[in-house]
């Protein structure tokens, strides 16, 4: 009940981190440590010797627990992304991918078409398929149909730091779904990532509020803080909203009374 | 020596007629890394490597995990 399960792995951390956009190799290992993730977005890139700390594999590999998740960015077709999820594959030795295939390189909207072509045939190939998808319930129901382990919706444009502007879909995501649903993108503050976990996400996937921060080791460590408070309170159950005042006092009337 | 011309991460690079996907590796300094290699879009595992023999017009890709969301 307390751990996050996808496919056969199972999760005490609910915080996904990304790995992109660091300053420096050392700034994202000391983020991921101190946010304590378990699950780690990585991208596939052209070897080039002059530039051999590009090379995340090493340093990742070091931190006990970590698992890789690799993602198919820069594919912009299905065929693309199960060529890139393959290779994947074979790299990190991990049945993870996230699935992320977007042509548009101004908005970085999913293609949800193509999106479900590749997830239906990697699901099949016996990959842990995490697509990142607009917040659609109706694609997210047709993906959990074609064997994916979670949906990942965008909580907005990836990078924008705009936060939970699909809220209300999401909410109707989580309410049909019978896979984990993972808010992914968009998040700027650990409030927002609190407010995705109190509504009813099994984790948030978080990387440019992180990677950017003055102090991306402290904000990592912060938004592992407000993932977890979600949690617990939406376990322990929000009270109802009122339209008016509910007294958390008696109300006597001693102090008005005649003497 | 003849060499042969093959395209590497999209540039065209010469070299020995003969050489493997594992001296590939070698004489680009990638021996050490964990990378993937793809010859004509088919994945070549680590083990197959000192056995595939790289051929005139192969397209090769030397792939590394860097960071990405």
């Amino acid at each position: 009940m307390n751990s996050l399960r996808l496919g056969s792995y199972t999760f005490s951390s609910r915080l996904i981190l990304g790995t992109g956009k660091f300053s420096s190799a050392s700034a994202m290992i000391e983020a991921v440590r101190a946010s304590g993730t378990q699950l780690v977005t990585v991208a596939l890139r052209r070897f080039n010797r002059e530039q051999l700390e590009d090379d995340l594999f090493g340093p990742l590999s070091e931190i006990e627990g970590l698992t890789l998740m690799p993602n198919t960015s820069g594919a912009a077709t299905a065929r693309e992304a199960v060529k890139a999820a393959r290779i994947s594959r074979e790299l990190s030795g991990s049945p993870f991918i996230k699935v992320e295939i977007h042509p548009n390189p101004h908005h970085l909207m999913p293609d949800p078409i193509e999106t479900w072509e590749a997830c239906k045939i990697l699901a099949a190939e016996g990959f842990i398929v995490m697509p990142y998808i607009p917040a659609d319930p109706v694609l997210a129901k047709r993906l959990e149909e074609v064997g994916c382990s979670s949906v990942m919706p965008l909580g907005s444009a990836i990078g924008s730091g705009q936060g939970l502007s699909t809220a209300e879909m999401v909410k109707l995501i989580i309410r049909e779904s019978n896979i984990p649903v993972i808010v992914d993108a968009g998040l700027r503050s650990p409030s927002e990532a609190c407010a995705a976990m109190e509504m009813g996400c099994e984790a948030v996937l978080v990387n440019s509020a992180v990677a950017v921060a003055r102090d991306p080791a402290a904000m990592a460590s912060a938004f592992a803080k407000a993932v977890e408070a979600g949690f617990e309170a939406r376990n322990a159950g929000l009270m109802p909203r009122s339209g008016a005042a509910v007294a958390t006092s008696l109300l006597t009337s001693f102090l008005g009374a005649a003497s | 020596m003849s060499t042969i011309s093959i395209i590497l991460n999209g540039e065209r690079k010469e070299v020995p007629a003969g050489a493997s996907v594992a001296d590939l590796l070698n004489s680009v300094g990638a021996e050490s890394q964990n990378v993937a290699v793809v010859v004509n879009e088919h994945i070549v595992r680590p083990d197959a490597r000192a056995s595939v023999l790289l051929q005139e017009n192969d397209q090769v890709e030397i792939l590394v995990f860097a960071g990405g969301g």
